[in-house]
């Protein structure tokens, strides 16, 4: 366990480095000159303002040097300087991450366990209407865009029917108190959660619905029925452990989809975390906050790949004898 | 006489083939004494495993169900129970193991928690307790080391090991039937013996009756007291095991034991070509005409086979046979 372990850290802290190489590679191809935006939003510079600008950023260096400058620097933990924000990037993503982590773990554990609670239920009378309606939402939610999710809930439950806050995070005069504010994050929440997690509701209900139908089938089940066990402990205890293990990994594969879907979402519901960071920073040219925001991403997908790993071997014991 | 344990009588058990019930197993009857072994023979897709789940009450239902007949085990009717009731005979009073010990444990849980689960749920054992019982019961079946044992996990078995873990599942509330669904088939020869003495010896310590269902005719002759062929969803024939290996009566049985390779050749160095029965077994859906279903393979086929199935006779002590010749025969 400790030796694989150790072995998938290594394993990752190399994919991170070859991500920062890969990543500054091609936002250094991308066209868009982020000093002339900035000189846009000043209202114009004289090119020697501008030149002196490239220098004061380095951008005026051979881009190996500028590459091997920024590999340098991401080492010892400082990723770069937005020129934008006029903050060190590291600091701007520390106060963003909290926002898209509370977004995207709420979000996925609702999906996981609302999504294989569901399919759960309807694999058990297979042509119900419980069975049915599981079927066509989650068509639904595989089928729509996530940003028109988002709208059409914006639409239903915060215009039509006033019942949640249209964006944001927060009540602008924040109310008194601690649980107060919680309660009104929470409010906040709903809607931009839901959002994010109606698609992977859908995906895992049918995942686990197919995986619990394959696994009642199966010759184990049909021993635990012989020993005379009730259905209770049959479905709940022999056949859904073994029918989670494809949602787990699923889980952990698209960790990273969920990230990239927290853009959209945070984007629509003016939810300040990194994903609407990220969609302003590339408006903005801003390249250390863009490279730093996908540094972030690609160590969070790590270490949730790690995490699925170690869920994955508490579940299933064949895999760590492996 | 004491009453039998179980009692089959008119069995039917159909499945739902495109849209139409097509029966696999067609007016089977037969008893179970107390603490006898009944020995089940057939080929693939006779019948004789879904007999055996009729029998705990396992039919996989949708597509199959039990369409007519009764199964009274001690007087209760597996056929009417409710699920409830099943559950409470189920492990208990009957048990089964099954042909694949690879894939009939459940992979995620320790084999002594597969045992104990059973103890608990029918005696009502407290965690340690049925721990404690996994042991003994481990012990019991011939595994070594029983205290580390019980918290394998399945894969870290060989495969007649987990045959044992089955077995000792299967015997674990002591029950008063075992069936026993191609035990070995899965095993090499060497467990394969193992196995068979296991069941012997265990069976002499609980005097549980067996329904031994196999198509190895010589682990019939060691293992079985009365022996039921079955062909294409029915018995054929019935009797002691002896009478069974030494004059079969059914040309299907006759053939079945002509199949068993012999070491002595005559002439000794030109050995015999392998006996077949020629033919196929017929698929359910063939079964639905009229007549003897062996008919179309068989040696000493006459007119009539072809469209009326012949009534069991009963020939000398306890022996019964389907057959038109027989029953010319015997009248």
């Amino acid at each position: 366990m400790v030796k694989s372990l150790s072995k998938r850290i290594g394993n990752a802290v190399i994919l991170l480095l070859a991500v920062l190489v890969l990543n500054f590679t091609l936002i250094h191809i991308a066209p868009g000159d982020p000093v002339e935006v900035l000189a846009g939003e000043m209202g114009g510079a004289t090119p020697e303002l501008l030149a002196e600008l490239r220098a004061d950023f380095g951008l005026d260096q051979p881009f190996h040097v500028q590459l091997f400058t920024y590999l340098g620097n991401v080492l010892q933990g400082n990723l770069g300087y937005s020129f934008y924000y006029d903050k060190p990037v590291t600091e701007l993503i520390f106060d963003r991450i909290g926002a898209t982590l509370l977004l995207v773990i709420t979000a996925l554990l609702f999906a996981l366990f609302v999504g294989t609670a569901l399919g759960i239920a309807s694999a058990q009378k297979r042509n119900s209407l419980l069975s049915n309606v599981v079927t066509l939402l989650s068509l639904a939610g595989f089928s729509a865009p996530v940003f028109w999710i988002g709208i059409m809930l914006i639409l239903l439950l915060s215009v039509a029917l006033p019942i949640f806050p249209i964006a944001g995070m927060a009540t602008a005069d924040e109310p008194e108190g601690n649980f107060a504010y919680i309660l009104d994050v929470v409010w906040h929440l709903v809607l931009p959660a839901l959002t994010l997690a109606s698609i992977y509701l859908a995906f895992y209900s049918r995942l686990s619905r197919a995986s619990m139908l394959e696994v009642l089938e199966s010759d184990y089940i049909r021993t635990a029925r012989a020993k005379g066990l009730s259905r209770f402990l049959v479905v709940y205890k022999h056949a859904l452990r073994n029918a989670v293990l494809p949602v787990v990994t699923f889980a952990g594969l698209q960790f990273a989809q969920v990230i990239s879907g927290a853009v959209l979402v945070e984007t629509v519901f003016a939810w300040p975390g990194l994903g609407t960071l990220a969609f302003e920073s590339i408006l903005r040219r801003d390249s250390p906050t863009l490279l730093g925001i996908l540094f972030f991403s690609a160590v969070l997908v790590l270490v949730v790949n790690i995490v699925v790993d170690i869920a994955y071997r508490i579940i299933d014991p064949r895999i760590s004898a492996k | 006489m004491q009453a039998p344990l179980l009692s089959v009588r008119d069995l039917e058990v159909s499945f739902q083939i495109g849209g139409s019930d097509v029966p696999v197993v067609r007016d089977l009857s037969f008893d179970v004494e107390h603490g006898e072994t009944l020995g089940i023979v057939g080929e693939s897709g006779c019948g004789k495993s879904m007999t055996a789940l009729a029998i705990m009450g396992l039919v996989p239902n949708p597509p199959g169900r039990i369409s007519k007949g009764s199964i009274l085990l001690e007087g209760i009717d597996i056929t009417t129970a409710s699920e409830k009731d099943l559950q409470a005979l189920r492990g208990n009073d009957m048990s089964m193991v099954f042909q694949e010990p690879m894939t009939s444990l459940n992979p995620v849980f320790t084999v002594g928690e597969q045992i104990a689960e059973t103890a608990r749920a029918h005696f009502g054992l407290s965690r340690a307790e049925a721990r404690n019982k996994a042991i003994e019961i481990l012990r019991l079946v011939g595994i070594p080391s029983p205290e580390k044992r019980v918290d394998d996990y399945p894969h870290q078995l060989s495969g007649g090991m987990r045959q044992r873990v089955m077995i000792a599942i299967s015997l674990v509330c002591e029950p008063k039937l075992l069936i026993a669904d191609e035990p070995t088939t899965a095993l090499d020869v060497t467990v394969q013996a193992q196995i068979f003495d296991l069941f012997r010896e265990l069976q002499e310590k609980t005097k549980t009756a067996i329904i031994l269902i196999t198509h190895d005719i010589g682990v019939v002759a060691e293992m079985a007291d009365r022996v039921m062929v079955m062909y294409a969803g029915r018995n054929i024939e019935k009797g002691p095991a002896i009478d069974f290996i030494r004059a079969p009566q059914h040309p299907y049985t006759r053939g079945l034991i002509s199949c068993i390779p012999t070491l002595q050749a005559d002439p000794p160095d030109e050995p015999d070509a392998l006996f077949e029965i020629p033919g196929v077994v017929p698929s359910a859906v063939e079964l639905a005409k009229p007549g003897c279903a062996f008919a179309p393979r068989c040696p000493n086929v006459i007119d009539r086979c072809k469209v009326e199935f012949p009534p069991s006779t009963q020939i000398e002590n306890n022996r019964s046979v389907s057959c038109w010749l027989a029953q010319e025969e015997t009248v």
